[in-house]
């Protein structure tokens, strides 16, 4: 689809004899927030990896600009400093060291830059998952539950830092509240499946309703 | 590459092993300086074994020993955890997804692997330098010959360690792994021995085995190509287990193509018979003037060994005859009885080696240099004309010919300050420089 950052078409994924993912499509427009919605074993993930390139798909399209993905709950290079993984994170991509110092301030991980990634809490862990994606200049990042561990206050940084990169960004996020906060558009998925597509008006207003009906 | 390196040394595991090393080689150091003294007269008696002692087996072949229990058991940890923490913590997903080809990861975990080979051999470099100090000698062809087969081995062990944390789910399992394929050559190495055909072919290239031949100062072509091609195959099989994004079904059709294209490279690797004699004493040659003789000579050899495995007669055999005439004709080997014990061999025929060369046999029991060569010999002038060399030379004539006798390297002292430098300096300086490593990572 032209002037879309990101579209995927019939994507289907596989694990064993198990359907994780079955024709989704979707479309992600430059500079949207679009959020992927869903309960536990929807298979939010698994669309992310298969985007990224890192799971297999058994079938479908991908296309659109270069993007980056974070998965949920890493902690790279655990007896690292803060300050090495993002260089390290950075350099491999882009080369560009001045979005590092942005992303540090905006996340407030200046205080975090000596210490080792094993010994962040999850709160700091999930900041440095967030700056790891806003180090790389790719037009499209993906999250995978960003606000996972962060409380109410971090919440609300982590969405102005977001919603301030100009980029596109598709986000998994299993909070309705943080998602009605920072998504533009929802992709809902219910066992595997699109359950339905667009923005909160166009949906019916009521995410939880929608996913309890 | 930096940042292999730095994942490497924030590893506690390198230092650790660092320091075993360093405790390894000073106690296989000390235990060798000693033993030579002691050949050597030290204790006031004749130095009879004097001649027989040469700094290959004295000195360099133990030292470099205590490689062999790390490259073993250490070194694989190491390697395992270069992937396996990449694996577990997440970093591999964003890898994946950066501009740099996994051939190009894999290949600077090598190099840092091979940075770490080469920190770990400084306390063979300080063994080498005392042992030079004290008054030793140490011949550069030979010793760097078996420093190239224990890197290789490291090599080889280290490939398989990547491809196991690549392919099995968590460091424990990948460790498992290498251990019992480790375990596997061995008992490969162990039953094959003196069993002829396949199997002990097999065996020559288990990595005790291509060990056993640096560690005698021989450099085999044939082994060396053999341990690179199965180094690359499982770096290959590493890089398509890490393509997480392909589908098993592809993963496993890569992996087959990869295994075959080895298995081909490997069959005609192990065509090549050439090998380079890089001993000081030129163990595994015979002299100039028999090598040319058996040159000459132009047919295979078959010989019959009816010795079984166990025999110690056998190994002799082995070691001090065949390895030299392998690199001086074509010889065929048989071993009827290699699968038997010799405790209850009734055969009229146990204990002989039957020769056949043109058409014509002979049957000797000895396996001493001397007497095989007369035997072949005996077969040669019968009949054959070889162009170059006079028919009816003789062994002892040859001998003469060459020249000079190999004098043995005498020893007559103590390791002095070797237990200071390596239980107590060196550990002193792995701990000092993992402090500091640790100090700048926080």
């Amino acid at each position: 689809m032209s002037g879309a950052a990101l579209t995927v078409s019939n994507l289907s994924a596989r694990r064993g004899s198990r359907d994780i993912l079955t024709n989704i499509s979707f479309t992600a427009r430059p500079n949207q927030i679009l959020g992927v919605i869903g309960p536990n074993g929807a298979g939010k993930t698994t669309l992310f990896e298969c985007i990224a390139g890192v799971l297999p798909r058994t079938s479908g399209t991908i296309e659109g600009e270069p993007r980056y993905y974070v998965p949920d709950g890493i902690r790279p290079w655990p007896d690292q400093t803060v300050r090495w993984t993002l260089e390290c994170g950075s350099f491999a991509v882009a080369l560009e060291s001045g979005g590092i110092a942005a992303a540090v301030q905006s996340l407030d991980l200046t205080a975090l830059l000596d210490q080792p990634v094993h010994s962040l809490s999850k709160g700091e862990a999930k900041r440095l998952g967030i700056a790891l994606g806003l180090v790389v200049p790719r037009p499209v990042l993906l999250l995978d539950e960003p606000f996972d561990g962060l409380d109410f206050r971090q919440t609300r940084r982590a969405i102005e830092v977001l919603r301030a990169t100009k980029r596109t960004l598709v986000l998994s996020i299993h909070q309705l509240s943080d998602a009605v906060r920072v998504c533009d558009r929802f992709l809902l998925l219910d066992n595997g499946r699109t359950a339905g597509e667009g923005t909160l008006a166009e949906l019916g207003g009521n995410l939880e309703e929608r996913f309890l009906a | 590459m930096r940042r292999e390196l730095d994942e490497l040394f924030a590893g506690r595991a390198f230092w650790l092993l660092l320091l075993i090393v360093g405790l390894l080689v000073g106690q296989s150091f000390i235990t060798a300086v000693n033993a030579y003294a002691e050949a050597s007269g030290i204790g006031g008696g004749v130095a009879a074994l004097a001649q027989g002692l040469s700094p290959l087996d004295g000195f360099v072949t133990p030292v470099l020993g205590a490689y062999d229990l790390a490259i073993t058991l250490l070194f694989p940890f190491v390697a395992i955890r270069l992937v396996a923490s990449e694996k577990s913590s997440g970093a591999l997903k964003l890898m994946l997804q950066w501009p740099v080809t996994m051939r190009a990861q894999l290949a600077s975990k090598l190099v840092a692997l091979l940075v770490a080979w080469l920190i770990a051999l400084i306390p063979f470099a300080i063994a080498a330098g005392l042992w030079l100090a004290y008054g030793g000698h140490l011949d550069a062809g030979e010793t760097l010959n078996v420093v190239a087969g224990y890197t290789l081995r490291f090599v080889l062990t280290s490939a398989l360690a990547v491809a196991a944390a690549a392919m099995m789910p968590g460091a424990a399992n990948a460790a498992v792994l290498v251990l019992g394929i480790t375990i596997g050559t061995w008992a490969l190495d162990f039953l094959a021995a003196g069993r002829g055909g396949f199997v002990q072919k097999l065996a020559t290239f288990t990595p005790t085995a291509t060990l056993r031949a640096f560690e005698r100062g021989l450099f085999r072509v044939d082994v060396v190509l053999i341990l690179l091609l199965l180094s690359l195959c499982f770096f290959a099989l590493a890089g398509i287990a890490l393509q997480l994004g392909r589908a098993v079904r592809e993963r496993v059709l890569r992996d087959a193509i990869a295994v075959a294209i080895a298995l081909v490279a490997i069959a005609l690797a192990a065509q090549v018979h050439t090998s380079y004699d890089l001993s000081e004493n030129r163990r595994n040659s015979f002299g100039a003037a028999d090598a040319r003789m058996l040159a000459a000579i132009g047919k295979p050899l078959e010989v019959t060994v009816f010795l079984a495995a166990e025999d110690p007669r056998m190994s002799d055999f082995e070691n001090n005859v065949l390895v030299k005439l392998r690199r001086a004709m074509r010889v065929e080997v048989h071993y009827p009885f290699g699968g038997s014990s010799a405790l209850f061999e009734n055969d009229p025929r146990y204990g002989e080696i039957h020769y056949r060369l043109g058409g014509k046999t002979a049957i000797s029991r000895s396996t001493t240099e001397e007497i095989v060569l007369e035997t072949i010999s005996s077969l040669w002038s019968g009949g054959l004309q070889p162009a170059g060399v006079a028919p009816g030379i003789r062994r002892a004539e040859a001998r003469r010919s060459t020249g000079d006798e190999y004098p043995g390297y005498p020893l007559a002292k103590r390791p002095a300050s070797a237990a200071l430098i390596f239980y107590v300096l060196w550990p002193l300086g792995v701990l000092t420089a993992w402090l500091l490593r640790s100090r700048r990572t926080g």
